[in-house]
């Protein structure tokens, strides 16, 4: 996938409103591989419907979403399962990870479906991000922001044409902040891959190329 | 698969399992011990190598105090016989043949004679159970029902002080036969009995005697037959008695008794088939209710799942498993239970029917696998569909 094209598309909950101020709301615009966005936006301008229609959970916008020149309304399950192990990765704003398992067990159930990472380089990140020694701690006992680092990990156990980081930093200090921004850096230039980043104010520091606003 | 599993077995109900479990184990044991206990008791009454092994029937018409007033014909006419043989439990019909004339035999008991006037009947020499000894000139072999000689030796002899007489000795003994026909013809022979017959319950002559001395003593009589011997595939057909029933015929003994008796066990074996059906059917319903309960309690982390790239297949395959697991339990456990209770109910039959033999095990073995194989797909397909729903908010 090269590309995601949103074209005239708006939230169903929106419709018929006249007051929207959006660059993205209502307009044409495209995320293309290999690019860095951020998407801005206040609380409750759509920002977490936006990711949910791109990650194929909702449908209830007007206009159309593509990928590359496909309407995404038009794509099956399956196909939805292949894109979600292999072309789009997604750091969900809510996580949605698993508080029965330790932090080491909710990374692994999506490395050992995607088999893209070795044990060694997950060390290596558990390392970097502060919480090698929480690796075999249940999640439910871990702070929000140890939580967010371990979703954010999941999320590059995979490969992608795109990567959806949606407030990935709203519980993380600069520093963590920081490093999490150079990982996600590296991977997407591996891949050659596009990242949108969404925002509610607080942002990893990244050189953005483009920032729309919701 | 770990992982997966270690997910999605929180919130499974033990006590919901096990519900299910027993339920479906008493539906599948009640459906294959009907199957089995029918197909192990069925033999002994219609059966091949049956007990009951009498696939010879004799038929003749009801006759009521009305109908004989009336003159109404007691016989069977070329239509009836036509109509009989054409049914599909029939595999031949045979005419009893009477003597159109008299018979009077008599024999010689030292210096006093005697004797009784008596009839001959024949049928085709093939529905006889005895065979037929090659004929003297001069000399009719005769074959006797074996109660005759029970009734002699253990009725009349006993009483009157007479010698019982064995099968041997009566052979033995020659009779005087006198055959007198229309406009006096007569014919002077002699009568030796040469066999007795469990089937047939009457005084039979072969069937060429038959034939040749009526057409010399009573050429102008060609009457129908009054009794007809059918043999037929098999007596425990509940065909023959509707049959019967339905053109108001007669049946010398009670040979279809056993026809009544498998109608019934059919009938009761199906009303237990039934039964177990229903149970089966109830406790899938309990397994569905306690698989959607669970799919309810844990759709959060199935949809997480469904959200990070696993396929509805692969989330589904744990409760799937779950599902066919308890159900290839339910089935072993069943046939366990089954060979064991039939080992019980053989050894008692065994007691009443020593002859007996047992039934196959194939019949209530596929019945089994294939409730198995129905529950499962049901089971498999349910729990799809319901992962199938959370795919979408």
């Amino acid at each position: 996938m090269n590309k995601i094209t949103l074209k005239n598309a708006l939230p169903r909950v929106f419709a018929g409103r006249t007051d929207i101020v959006s660059d993205t709301w209502k307009h044409d615009i495209t995320f293309e591989r290999g690019h860095l966005y951020l998407v801005e936006a206040a609380s409750g301008t759509g920002k977490s419907s936006l990711c949910s229609y791109l990650i194929g959970y909702r449908t209830d916008y007007e206009g159309s979403i593509l990928f590359d020149d496909r309407d995404i309304r038009s794509i099956k399950m399956s196909e939805w399962t292949r894109l979600r192990q292999r072309s789009l990765s997604y750091m969900f704003q809510e996580l949605r990870l698993f508080p029965e398992l330790t932090a080491w067990e909710n990374v692994q159930i999506k490395n050992r479906l995607t088999a893209h990472k070795s044990d060694k380089v997950i060390r290596e990140w558990f390392q970097r991000l502060g919480i090698a020694d929480k690796c075999d701690t249940k999640l439910a006992l871990m702070s929000f922001g140890q939580q967010q680092r371990v979703a954010f990990m999941r999320a590059l156990c995979q490969p992608f044409d795109f990567i959806l980081a949606d407030e990935p930093v709203s519980h993380l200090d600069m520093a963590n902040s920081a490093i999490m921004g150079e990982l996600l850096l590296d991977e997407a230039k591996q891949q050659g891959a596009g990242i949108i980043v969404t925002s509610i104010g607080h942002h990893m520091d990244l050189p953005y190329e483009k920032t729309f606003r919701l | 698969m770990n992982l997966i599993w270690k997910l999605l077995r929180r919130h499974i109900s033990a006590g919901q399992l096990a519900g299910f479990f027993l339920a479906n184990l008493l539906g599948m044991l009640t459906v294959v011990l009907s199957v089995q206990f029918y197909e192990d008791v069925l033999p002994a009454f219609g059966g091949e190598d049956s007990f009951i092994k009498n696939t010879y029937i004799i038929l003749s018409k009801r006759i009521a105090a009305v109908s004989s007033l009336r003159g109404e014909a007691q016989t069977f006419s070329q239509d009836d016989i036509a109509e009989l043989s054409s049914q599909r439990f029939v595999k031949r019909v045979g005419r009893f043949e009477a003597s159109q004339y008299q018979v009077y035999a008599s024999v010689a008991m030292g210096a006093s004679q005697m004797g009784t006037s008596m009839f001959f009947e024949s049928v085709p020499d093939e529905y006889v159970d005895v065979a037929w000894p090659k004929m003297k000139e001069g000399e009719v072999p005769i074959i006797l029902p074996r109660s005759y000689l029970a009734l002699y030796n253990f009725g009349f002899a006993e009483s009157q002080s007479l010698p019982k007489l064995s099968e041997g000795v009566v052979s033995m003994i020659q009779m005087d036969l006198r055959l007198r026909g229309e406009g006096g013809a007569e014919q002077r022979l002699k009568g030796r009995v040469v066999g007795f017959s469990t089937r047939l319950n009457t005084v039979l002559v072969p069937a060429a005697f038959m034939h040749s001395s009526n057409e010399m003593l009573a050429p102008h009589s060609q009457p129908d037959p009054t009794r007809l011997i059918v043999e037929v595939k098999n007596p425990a057909d509940d065909a023959i008695a509707t049959f019967i029933n339905e053109h108001g015929y007669e049946l010398e003994d009670n040979s279809l008794e056993a026809g009544r008796t498998t109608y019934f066990l059919k009938i009761v074996a199906g009303i237990v088939m039934a039964v177990g059906l229903l149970i089966s059917a109830l406790s899938f319903y309990i397994l569905m209710l306690s698989i959607f309960l669970l799919v309810q309690k844990n759709s959060d982390k199935l949809q997480n799942l469904l959200l990070i790239g696993y396929s509805p297949a692969k989330v589904s395959l744990p409760y799937q498993l779950l599902t066919i697991v308890l159900n290839v339990l339910v089935l072993l456990l069943a046939f366990g239970a089954l060979l064991w209770i039939r080992q019980r109910y053989l050894e008692r039959l065994w007691q009443i029917f020593p002859s007996l033999s047992e039934g196959p095990l194939t019949p209530a073995l596929l019945v089994g696998v294939g409730i198995f194989v129905v529950v499962s797909f049901f089971n498999i397909l349910a729990v799809r569909r319901k992962i199938n729903g959370l795919t979408k908010a």
